[in-house]
């Protein structure tokens, strides 16, 4: 792999991360909580982008994965009792087998026939594990256990070292994703969402690329669910809602949709706008409702093309 | 218990009665679709403020039937206010963008019925002639049911004949067909979605409250039908009454019968169904035929 050089989008990360680290230093119990929040979220969000912003694949079924994740780590650490470094993988893998088996059918479709069939797999999950005895049905599964670090003197159970266990781990997907949209694989990704036809002419594959970031997409959102099941201790349905869905869609457009740092800030503006607004009105996804179409309508740049015109607007000063 | 005819036939009618609802939900839903190639998921939305807007009729003026006309009236009238701000200036814009600002809708549709209505379920009484049952082979049926079925019915042929025999129904079935032509020919083809749009709409508001009596109102109303009906579009065909009326009854029957003899497994039935039908014809079963 080639390595390539720091651009605009990385430096912005790394922004992010230091805005992110410093907060954990200042941070209460209750701030870590907020920030392996985000942490988790952003993690969902990116995955997302993988799909929305670099594929052109707008899928309103994403929580079924992130669900199944959280499920698998549920089923496998307290039915099974499997060990917490083995659940973890095990969850990735069912999640993307899972995304395997929905992306058979979903990427021979387009546009918002996509939209329709990744709507209506994500509800059939929930719907599923609402019904479902030995899943819990609606109560979900408790007593989900943290991964064990002991042996690296790291202990999970406590928020501060868990908060920023999440945060390595969304820094880490950060740059695997960076690299795999980097890579010719991530460019014939691109190049499907910017001209579909054209790609086909060249020849390309188009459904194994799909299939593929449909895939990788479904896996590390399977990391966001474990990771999510092992914060809260439990897991149920509602991880599996179509609210999930499109709130994490709603995230990736407001943070600005093909440039992984702007989902997740937007994981970060959602996460504490949702703690303070929730405490001021009970109707604030109405405002999150609203600022999103105006961000569809106003050219679905987000949070990450707003900050990226107001810093070539002051370059253009300078000159 | 389970094969025995009259149970047979009420579980029938009781689909029959779900795929009356649905079509009357996917109509309007395919045959936008046909017209602007765009899909409107605020339309469970709009469903769900049909039966709300018929609760408040049906309680201020203690008759359902002022409801039954007022309400799809009312969310026609919704629709239109939302045509007129929003979708017309985004003719030119990205279907998916179009579907994306709909999606919006839906937290916001969300939100203030839960700000106007209150977080509980209400329910509405139906109309006092179908409040008592009837006897179907035996056994006692709510003929407000059967009224519900029959109106689908009434719906499915008045469509049909307005869509199949009428000058306007030419002119929409021309716009599904080629709106470039249709326009050359000077038809104003703008108006005519702007009409079928409405009507749409009014058309989700109309099974909103005539399905209040028999579900209950409660916020979340919407979601619940509208991957339904969703399915039903994609399984009949995008764009054709036909489609709509056959994938109605499929997906009715199958998550009616899928309640009653695989209860645990009831929901998913339908979505395999669907991911058959994908798998046999990627367009529905009766797509709408360029001709």
């Amino acid at each position: 792999m080639k390595i390539t050089l720091p651009n605009n989008r990385d430096m912005a990360a790394l922004f992010l991360m230091l805005i992110a680290m410093s907060f954990w230093f200042f941070a209460d119990v209750f701030g870590h909580e907020l920030l392996a929040q985000i942490a988790i979220l952003a993690i969902l969000a990116m995955s997302l982008d993988l799909l929305v912003g670099y594929t052109g694949m707008v899928s309103l079924g994403h929580a079924a994965f992130f669900g199944a994740g959280a499920y698998a780590t549920a089923g496998f650490a307290t039915m099974v009792d499997m060990p917490m470094w083995a659940v973890i993988p095990m969850s990735m893998i069912c999640a993307s087998g899972l995304a395997f088996c929905i992306g058979i059918f979903a990427v021979r479709l387009v546009g918002v026939f996509f939209i329709m069939i990744t709507l209506a797999a994500g509800e059939m999950l929930h719907a599923f594990a609402f019904r479902s005895r030995s899943f819990g049905g609606d109560d979900g599964l408790s007593g989900v256990p943290r991964l064990n670090l002991e042996t690296l003197n790291i202990n999970l159970l406590d928020p501060t070292q868990f908060s920023l266990f999440t945060l390595v781990v969304a820094g880490l997907v950060y740059l695997l994703n960076r690299s795999l949209v980097e890579s010719p694989a991530g460019r014939v990704l691109q190049g499907i969402q910017l001209n579909e036809p054209r790609m086909r002419a060249l020849g390309c594959r188009l459904m194994h690329y799909k299939l593929a970031v449909f895939v990788i997409a479904g896996g590390l959102a399977g990391l966001a669910g474990s990771l999510t099941a092992q914060h809260n201790h439990f897991v149920s349905p509602e991880l599996l809602t179509w609210t999930t869905s499109g709130e994490v869609l709603i995230i990736v457009i407001v943070g600005g949709i093909g440039s992984l740092v702007g989902p997740a800030a937007g994981a970060a503006v959602f996460v504490i706008l949702s703690h303070y607004l929730s405490g001021i009105t009970e109707y604030w996804m109405l405002f999150m409702g609203l600022f999103f179409i105006v961000v569809v309508l106003s050219g679905n740049e987000g949070i990450y093309g707003f900050l990226r015109h107001i810093k070539r607007t002051l370059e253009n000063v300078k000159r | 218990m389970f094969l025995e005819p009259t149970f047979l036939i009420i579980q029938l009618l009781n689909g029959l009665q779900l795929a009356s609802l649905l079509f009357l939900l996917s109509v309007g839903l395919s045959v936008v679709y046909g017209l602007m190639n765009f899909i409107n998921l605020a339309h469970g939305t709009l469903y769900m403020l049909g039966a709300y807007i018929g609760l408040t009729v049906a309680n201020t003026t203690g008759s359902f039937w002022m409801a039954f006309v007022l309400a799809p009236l009312a969310v026609a009238a919704l629709g239109a206010l939302f045509h007129v701000l929003l979708l017309r200036h985004m003719q030119n814009a990205s279907p998916l963008k179009q579907v994306l600002v709909t999606f919006g809708l839906v937290f916001v549709g969300l939100d203030v019925v839960r700000y106007l209505w209150g977080d509980f379920s209400h329910s509405i009484d139906g109309p006092i002639i179908f409040s008592g049952p009837v006897m179907v082979l035996g056994e006692i049926y709510p003929s407000y049911r059967l009224f519900v079925i029959g109106l689908g019915l009434f719906v499915l042929v008045a469509l049909y004949f307005g869509l199949e025999r009428t000058r306007i129904g030419a002119i929409v079935r021309a716009g599904v067909d080629d709106q470039e032509v249709a326009m050359s020919l000077g038809i104003n083809i703008k108006l005519v979605l702007f009409i079928v749009f409405c009507m749409g709409c009014g058309l989700a508001g109309l099974a909103g409250v005539v399905a209040a009596p028999v579900l209950s109102v409660y916020p979340g109303m919407d979601m619940s039908i509208l991957v339904m009906t969703l399915i039903v579009v994609v399984v009949g065909g995008p764009g054709s009454l036909k489609g709509a009326a056959l994938g109605a009854l499929l997906i009715g029957m199958f998550e009616t019968f899928g309640q009653v003899f695989i209860p645990s497994l009831a929901s998913v039935t339908i979505y395999a169904f669907m991911a058959l039908v994908l798998l046999v014809r990627p367009s529905g079963l009766l797509p709408v035929q360029p001709k």
